[in-house]
């Protein structure tokens, strides 16, 4: 009887493929955009991805990060990832130059609501780096911008040089996207707004029967914008966060971004506000 | 003679379109359209207030100067926000920051004592005033504790 | 010539001796065996080829925080409870090379990390054992991403199953629905009798591997002592852990007083999760050669004890022993159902056993219930 020793194994889902660094771009302190594109043509031109994804960045030696896509969607052969220099992998990142080769995999996790938005007015809050997440999202209603009512942005910082993408503003304005970008500090040679991000809300009027909220930023500031979407009775369906966790492996397997019953990194990073509710003020959870 | 005007201003804000036809006219009678041009200052620190203001259209920045650092913007405000309120706080009646035109303003004055003795004549209409104002406050202790966490540091101090 | 092979789903009987042809027969089909057997005073599962290294005579004494081997004084083979490891140290290794790197010019190569692993034959897997595996098949199989690891270990490991006669302090399978009895997924599964073993076929390569063992058809005699021993186990369990309406009873009680009464004794030493045999939690790593030209991708084993654990830049979301044990006890009980269909507790009671400081499961959901 033939009897092999040894079974047979399919591929690794957690291997990475390698992507060349074609631009860098830094754009506030401590926050760089990577351009990145597969070697492997056939990979690069299978990739897709939707606005809210993330992808796993690997260095080998130093590990592996997780961060958001923050392109268009309309443009997935090059993939754009805007990163704030804050463990080790993001370090070591920062000291990349263009042609230098990076490990990737992706896309993961789930995608802002854009279909579920259709005929709806947005209003998308992000604080920091919150942003990048949500530009491909912004870039998709550019492409659409005749399925969505009113969109707004209001885009938090702590000072103006901490603002993302500043210099896209008026192009998204163009698009017939408001954008109103607010710090929390600044000297009087700023000539924009002062003042946290949820309070921007107070001077929006927004119709809860036809409104979406997205918003990333810091786990705090969403939870206020929560608050003031609530009291301006926004349903809880219809508010979207992206939520950041530990994550190692992407793929529900290694445990780490547990939050509650979801895998943040399958189910989330977005998620709306009525499916983690019970869970997102607990403190320590 | 500006009365009308500002009778329809009024009217586009909810607050105020909620109401009792008495209490509307009431705001009428001691509400004045204002307007300046960018880089004004409305009101200074310190001084006693006269005003509280609803803002029709511009944007507006309450300052607190500090010795060594200059002028440091605490908050700006946008059209239907709320300025001044110190004015109508019998603690204080004192401006306790500077307001600022950023951009051409426009706004609804409201006279300060004109309010409060209206309020303390009419306590049907003090609530309403006071509830609204209570929001208001809250609105701001939320948005000066949030600026305190400083939410964008990762807690580390950087 | 045609081998004398029982019928799929025959019970048969065996003497206990010809278990040795059966491991015999498991090894010429290219199975490695790994078995139950005594080490540093435990019994543990290791690579094993002989039915002498089996824990013949032994048995083992348990309670929260406490275990003991003593001999019984007779020839059982199978008379003892479960010890700390659990057969995921082979479906999962603790330590694992999931891919390798290396470095070129200014990119790198990509390669598969390990050997294909060996076949395994699992012997005396228990009822809650062969539950827990079939938690990690949901875990690792059943989801849009099969883990490529664990499916080529899992696929075509063979399971020689025992029915549990003889539960103990800590077991609670009865509550979790998981046992004494093997009801499925098993190649065989096997009943301890005085003389004899009991063997019930769950599958074809099960009956092939009964080929020449001398294998005769049960009697009633011995399918009745069978299903007598296993009535009994069933009202001996030691522990026992009210699951009704356990996911909303604990997402009810995320801020009761008891989680700050188990974080006082918890040492979050993780103990629990290293010997709980569905606990998945792992960590990713890389361990690179002196040249840093190549490195190895490596899984381990992680905790939710461990601080670390929910690091984010910036510091650790649950940086108290209170917020982490509550992590384990709500996934476990309560989140792995939203996650996965099953509760991730069979019952085994070893994370009672192994706790330093005896923290039980059971009790723990029983004072939060308000029974304790």
């Amino acid at each position: 009887m033939y009897a092999p020793q040894t079974t047979t194994m399919a591929p690794e889902p957690m291997m990475p493929f390698p992507a060349l660094i074609t631009d860098i771009k830094e754009e506030a302190p401590g926050v760089t955009t990577y351009a990145l594109e597969f070697e492997d043509t056939a990979v690069r031109q299978s990739f897709t991805f939707q606005p809210g994804q993330f992808n796993m960045l690997y260095l080998p030696g130093i590990g592996e990060a997780a961060i958001s896509i923050s392109s268009d969607p309309g443009q997935p052969e090059t993939l754009l990832h805007t990163i704030r220099v804050a463990g080790n992998v993001t370090q070591a990142i920062a000291r990349l130059d263009v042609g230098d080769v990076i490990g990737l995999r992706g896309p993961y996790g789930s995608a802002w609501p854009l279909a579920h938005a259709r005929g709806l007015d947005i209003i998308m809050v992000a604080g920091g780096i919150g942003l990048p997440p949500l530009r491909p999202a912004i870039y998709h209603i550019i492409h659409h911008r005749q399925e969505y009512g009113q969109v707004t942005v209001l885009v938090g910082a702590r000072e103006p040089a901490d603002l993302m993408f500043p210099g896209e503003y008026d192009a998204w304005r163009e698009q017939g996207i408001e954008v109103l970008p607010t710090v929390d500090r600044a000297d009087d040679s700023w000539e924009g707004r002062v003042g946290v991000v949820p309070m921007l809300f107070y001077s929006l009027r927004p119709d809860p029967r036809k409104t979406m909220i997205f918003t990333c930023g810091p786990e705090i500031m969403m939870r206020f914008v929560v608050y003031e979407a609530l009291a301006r009775r926004v349903p809880k369906e219809r508010i979207y966060l992206s939520l950041e966790r530990n994550m190692k492996c992407a793929i529900g397997f290694c445990g780490h971004c547990q939050f509650g019953p979801t895998f943040l990194c399958k189910e989330g990073p977005v998620l709306s506000y009525n499916q983690i509710e019970p869970f997102f003020s607990v403190e320590e959870f | 003679m500006k009365k009308e005007p500002v009778a329809e201003i009024l009217k586009a804000n909810p607050w105020f379109a909620s109401l009792s036809s008495p209490h509307f006219e009431k705001m009428v009678e001691i509400a004045t359209e204002m307007s300046w041009p960018a880089g004004q200052i409305i009101f200074r620190e310190g001084q006693q207030g006269n005003y509280m203001y609803l803002i029709i259209e511009g944007q507006v920045a309450l300052d607190i100067y500090a010795p060594n650092r200059g002028r440091l913007t605490i908050l700006t405000l946008g059209p239907n926000e709320v300025f001044g309120w110190s004015a109508v706080v019998p603690y204080t009646q004192m401006r306790t920051a500077a307001a600022r035109t950023i951009k051409p303003t426009r706004a609804i004055a409201l006279d300060s004592a004109a309010l409060r003795a209206a309020c303390k004549a009419d306590h049907e209409l003090g609530y309403l005033v006071y509830r609204r104002l209570t929001n208001i406050i809250a609105g701001r202790l939320t948005a000066t504790r949030l600026q305190l966490l400083d939410v964008y540091g990762d807690g580390t101090g950087d | 010539m045609t081998p004398h092979i029982p019928p799929l789903n025959a019970h048969v009987v065996i003497d206990k001796p010809a278990l040795q042809t059966l491991f015999d027969a498991l090894q010429t089909a290219g199975y490695t065996l790994i078995g139950p057997t005594i080490r540093e005073e435990a019994i543990v599962y290791d690579e094993i080829g002989r039915i002498e290294e089996l824990p013949i005579g032994w048995t083992d004494e348990q309670g929260p925080g406490h275990y003991r081997l003593h001999e019984r004084g007779d020839g059982r083979y199978f008379a003892y409870v479960v010890g700390p490891h659990s057969w995921k140290k082979y479906l999962y290794p603790a330590r694992l090379t999931l891919f390798r790197t290396r470095r070129q010019d200014k990119s790198f190569t990509v390669e598969t990390g390990e050997e294909p692993p060996p076949k395994y034959a699992f012997i005396g897997a228990r009822g809650c054992e062969l539950a827990a595996i079939a938690v990690q098949d949901r875990v690792f199989l059943e989801g849009p991403i099969q883990a490529a690891t664990y499916k080529a270990r899992r696929e075509h490991a063979f399971l020689l199953a025992v029915n549990c006669t003889e539960p103990g302090e800590t077991c609670f399978c009865v509550s979790m629905n998981s046992g004494p009895r093997c009801e499925s997924g098993f190649d065989l599964a096997l009943t301890e009798l005085d003389d004899v073993f009991l063997l019930q076929v769950g599958s074809q390569i099960g009956a092939e591997m009964l080929a020449g063992s001398g294998w005769r058809p049960a009697g009633a005699f011995e399918l009745s002592h069978a299903r007598r021993l296993l009535a009994e186990a069933e009202t001996q369990m030691g522990r026992t852990l009210e699951t009704r309406d356990l996911p909303n009873l604990l997402y009810d009680n995320l801020d009761h007083p008891r989680w700050d009464e188990v974080a006082e004794r918890c040492l979050s030493c993780m103990n629990c999760t290293m010997v709980c045999p569905t606990c998945f939690c792992a960590d990713i790593t890389d361990v690179s050669d002196l040249s840093g030209e190549n490195t190895a991708r490596v899984r381990v084993w992680d905790s939710c004890f461990n601080p670390d654990f929910s690091y984010v830049h910036g510091g650790n979301l649950r940086p108290s022993i209170r917020a982490r044990y509550r992590q384990w006890l709500t996934h476990k009980l309560a989140s792995w159902i939203d996650q996965f269909g099953t509760s991730g507790c069979v019952g085994c009671g070893r994370c009672i056993t192994w706790c330093p400081v005896g923290i039980d499961l059971t009790e723990e959901v029983a004072a939060i219930r308000g029974e304790g």
